[in-house]
């Protein structure tokens, strides 16, 4: 039985809905171009800025004079200004190399970790967790680098570097160990959970190797590792170094990259890592051999979200680096990256001027560069996504 | 998922690498949240002073602060917080180890908190006041009667001078009446300086040195081993209170960060009201009523990269484009009379806000779309079959649905505003301002005008100041009450986004 059909509405009404329709998709449609154009216009805004460095005549910069390993804006009297982008870029991919050394171990590490082992409650847990690591604001995380860390490892040079050994021993010794528990104890730890109960053990190393280094720095370096490594490999120690940005800047990439690649990796239809073990594959071995290169393009575009977030990174370096700009591969020396000068630099440049259009076009090479990552990071996040469509499960 | 191992088969090392990469990752974590917290709340802990007797029989009364190797490896020396600029010249002394004979904490000894010369420790000898001459333990319950109603009336003259007498000032060109008013406010002040002044203490320093200290320089006093723990607590207490509702003092490197707290909100609310309707718009535009075709596909990439550009970059834009281009012009336009000093043609509390809707923008329009995403097609079919128009389906179906999404979006654009900070030294952050952005002059609330900022504090504080171990303190305190407003942000987003798929499931993306 079908109800009867209502009475018609009157048409008069029936107009204003209409209009108030087209009104509405006309203010959505207008409003939504407009903030999408707004924000593609930076791109373009920061080319039109830039350009009468080249066009016009008398600026009096050329591809030759950026291309010198020298940066000096010329803000003292007397100074002749030297506009070498060489040691900016130097600082900032420098930088962006010891984070991400730090980083992307760590974040795959963890990664692999919880999509492999880890049981899915625990795995619900510890990713909004990862997520409120990444929240940390950069001034926090520059701060504790810069002014408290810094100096600390500048205190107990050897503890630290005793750290950067003993950690990863700590953890193999770790499964040693657990290897060589009675079943029973083994359950009670199951490697599932090897990411909660390992903490406590790994704070304890981290207490016996500050124990210990003094002992150590006596023993292997005649008690001066600082004048051991100047003599021996001719290397500069300066407190605020590469070493700690890439700590601090790779303690804010990791939650990033770890979430993307998390992704990644429990995405990958169950039935291939099922299948290689069925076939007698242990669950690392089915990761080496299946997952993990089914996956591998998420992983990668990870790793380049990753690298796209450090390169662009402020604070961090504006305060974990000693910015001064040098170009030296040693790790335990500063550097100054593009970011931190525009930060330093820009707010004293004056409107229109050579280094005022300098910084933009540091700025302009930045925008660039990062977009372009992300968008090559999200095309091969596509392909990722087609091959899974074709290996069956959807994830 | 992958079933689980029955047998226990060696996998190598390598599986304990990744599970320990986890455990460093959340060590690391829990190490800095806790390095804050600790440091951040310690500050306001009524530290004891202890009285350091040395070999060679001097004295010297202080708050141990750490303890270092000798250069030589010979033994350890220990770092004291000395205060008493004006007598010693530093606040720092660092004392070796074996060089101490006695320690002790004599009940007698005051912490001085004073306008000038920073804190001062020591006993306190006698009070001058105009009713008379206090010694002993009769000097330290008159001064505390003293402090009290000295605050009373710096209160009432500081609420005098910015609310009476700074509006008089500014209506005085167009208002002759004013000037009568004008100078009954300032006899009121004078009347009540007049009460400021006077006192006098007489101090001496631990190892016999005397000084005379005005008592209207000091702010507050206490005797921290003479402090019981439950009074200890109250003064904690206290202490977080005046940080977070005063203003700071001495270059910055004392004192609360109230206008810090009140220009973070204040620029994260103007951007919000900002990024909130149009990051709503044009997510709806791109999931709604845009055609669904290559471009849009394109336009979408576009701004989810907008959300990983630097957010230097922003802050380039900003300047170039709000504070020279746009606010140039207003300034030509509207305040011609007032050039050449930039009203809107320098960094202010609008640019700041604007600049940070653009840069927080990528993040509301893609938890838009997602929230969008999430509606079934066939709550939008069955809208439109039972004749809504687009308008009435988007309203009273699909929006109602996605207002969670929506909210989380906004949520998280806060918290990432809350928390950025270099593109606001490019476009209107202050390391000292004097007015705050709200008052009761119109237009109420002057976008113009520059304001301060908790990570801009953090910065300025920690890497400009004269003494930078005599304000870590307060930075870590800072630093805490940042993280802890960013953390509440962002375990509410987490919350909503959890009961949302809880409530919808988890639907596919496109």
């Amino acid at each position: 039985m079908i109800d009867p059909l209502p009475p018609r509405a009157q048409p008069r009404h029936q107009w204003w809905r209409s209009l108030r329709d087209r009104l509405a998709t006309l203010l959505i449609t207008a409003g939504g171009i407009g903030v999408v154009v707004a924000m593609l216009a930076i791109g373009v805004f920061l080319v039109l800025e830039v350009a009468p460095l080249f066009l016009e005549a008398g600026h009096g910069v050329g591809w030759r004079e950026l291309w010198q390993p020298r940066w000096q804006p010329g803000t003292l009297p007397g100074e002749t200004p030297s506009y070498g982008l060489q040691p900016l870029a130097w600082g900032t991919l420098k930088a962006a190399f010891w984070a991400l050394l730090f980083a992307v171990p760590l974040a795959l590490g963890a990664a692999i970790h919880s999509a492999l082992y880890m049981p899915p409650r625990l795995r619900s847990r510890l990713k909004p967790t990862l997520e409120l690591m990444e929240a940390m604001p950069g001034v926090v995380v520059g701060f504790v680098a810069g002014l408290v860390l810094a100096p600390w490892v500048d205190r107990h040079l050897a503890g630290a570097l005793a750290l950067l050994i003993g950690l990863p021993a700590g953890m193999l010794l770790a499964g040693l160990a657990w290897m060589r528990l009675p079943p029973a104890w083994r359950r009670r730890f199951p490697l599932g959970w090897a990411g909660l109960w390992l903490m406590p053990w790994l704070a304890l190393l981290v207490g016996a190797a500050l124990w210990l280094s003094p002992w150590l720095e006596a023993m292997l370096f005649g008690g001066d590792l600082r004048g051991w490594l100047e003599v021996r490999f001719g290397l500069g120690v300066s407190s605020r170094n590469a070493l700690i940005v890439g700590l601090a800047m790779g303690f804010a990439v990791i939650p990033g990259i770890y979430a993307l690649a998390e992704d990644a990796l429990s995405g990958v239809p169950s039935n291939l890592g099922e299948g290689a073990q069925a076939l007698g594959a242990t669950r690392w071995q089915s990761l080496w051999k299946v997952v993990l290169p089914a996956a591998a393009p998420g992983v990668l575009s990870a790793v380049m979200i990753g690298a796209g977030r450090a390169v662009g990174e402020t604070m961090i370096v504006l305060m974990a680096s000693g910015n001064t700009a040098l170009m030296t591969l040693n790790p335990l020396e500063g550097m100054r990256s593009m970011a931190a000068t525009i930060a330093i630099e820009l707010p004293e440049a004056v409107p229109g001027g050579v280094h005022y259009r300098l910084l933009f076009l540091v700025a302009l090479a930045l925008f660039v560069f990062t977009f372009l990552v992300n968008t090559l990071a999200e095309l091969v996040h596509a392909r990722l996504r087609s091959r899974y469509r074709r290996l069956g499960g959807m994830s | 998922m992958i079933g689980r191992a029955r047998l226990p088969r060696l996998e190598g090392g390598l599986p304990w690498l990744a599970a320990g990469s986890v455990a460093l990752s959340l060590l690391m974590l829990a190490g800095l949240l806790s390095l804050l917290a600790v440091r951040g709340m310690g500050h306001f802990w009524p530290a004891p002073l202890t009285l350091v007797t040395l070999e060679d029989g001097r004295q010297l009364a202080g708050q141990a602060v750490r303890e270092e190797r000798l250069p030589d490896a010979s033994g350890r020396e220990r770092l004291y917080l000395t205060a008493n600029r004006d007598l010693d010249g530093a606040i720092w002394t660092w004392v070796d180890l074996e060089e101490i004979a006695e320690e002790s904490h004599p009940r007698d000894l005051v912490v001085l908190e004073r306008t000038r010369w920073g804190t001062f420790q020591g006993r306190l000898l006698a009070l001058e006041a105009t009713e008379g001459r206090a010694e002993g333990e009769a000097a330290w319950t008159a001064l505390q009667a003293h402090l009290k109603e000295l605050a009373v009336l710096r209160a009432e003259r500081d609420r005098l001078r910015d609310e009476v007498v700074v509006p008089l000032v500014r209506r005085l060109e167009r208002d002759p009446r004013a000037e009568t008013e004008l100078e009954r406010a300032s006899a009121r002040i004078h009347e009540l300086q007049a009460r400021i002044m006077g006192g006098r203490l007489l101090l001496e320093s631990v190892d016999g040195r005397r000084l005379e200290q005005p008592l209207e320089q000091v702010l507050r006093a206490w005797r921290p081993n003479a402090m019981s723990p439950p009074a200890k607590m109250v003064a904690w207490g206290r202490g977080v209170w005046r940080f977070l509702a005063e203003g700071p003092r001495a270059a910055n490197s004392a004192g609360g960060v109230w206008p810090a707290i009140f220009g973070t909100v204040l620029m994260v609310l103007l951007m919000s009201v900002v990024v909130t309707p149009f990051g709503v718009l044009a997510g709806i535009y791109l999931n709604e009523v845009a055609h669904q075709g290559r471009l849009t596909h394109l336009v979408r990439i576009a701004v989810r990269n907008l959300a990983g550009v630097p957010s230097i970059v922003y802050g380039v834009f900003g300047l170039g484009v709000f504070v020279y281009g746009i606010g140039g012009s207003l300034d030509e336009w509207f305040f011609a009379d007032r050039l050449p000093s930039p009203t809107f043609g320098t960094g202010g509390l609008l640019w700041a806000s604007l600049t940070l809707a653009l840069l927080t923008l990528p993040v509301v329009i893609v938890a838009t779309e997602e929230g969008l995403a999430r509606v079934p097609d066939n709550q939008r079919e069955g809208a439109l079959a039972l004749g809504a128009t687009r308008v009435e389906m988007l309203t009273r179906v699909v929006l109602p649905m996605t207002a969670p999404a929506m909210l989380t979006g906004v949520i998280l654009a806060v918290a990432r505003a809350a928390g950025e900070v270099a593109p606001l030294m490019l476009v209107g952050v202050a390391k000292l301002a004097p007015q705050v952005p709200v008052d009761g002059e119109f237009p109420f609330i002057h976008l113009e005008r520059k304001f301060m900022h908790l990570g801009y504090h953090i910065y300025d504080v920690a890497f400009h100041g004269d003494d930078v171990q005599a304000a870590l303190p307060l930075v870590y305190a800072t630093a805490l009450l940042l993280v802890l407003v960013i953390l509440v942000l962002n375990l509410t987003a987490i919350f909503l986004r959890h009961h949302l798929r809880a409530r919808h499931g988890a639907l596919p993306r496109r």
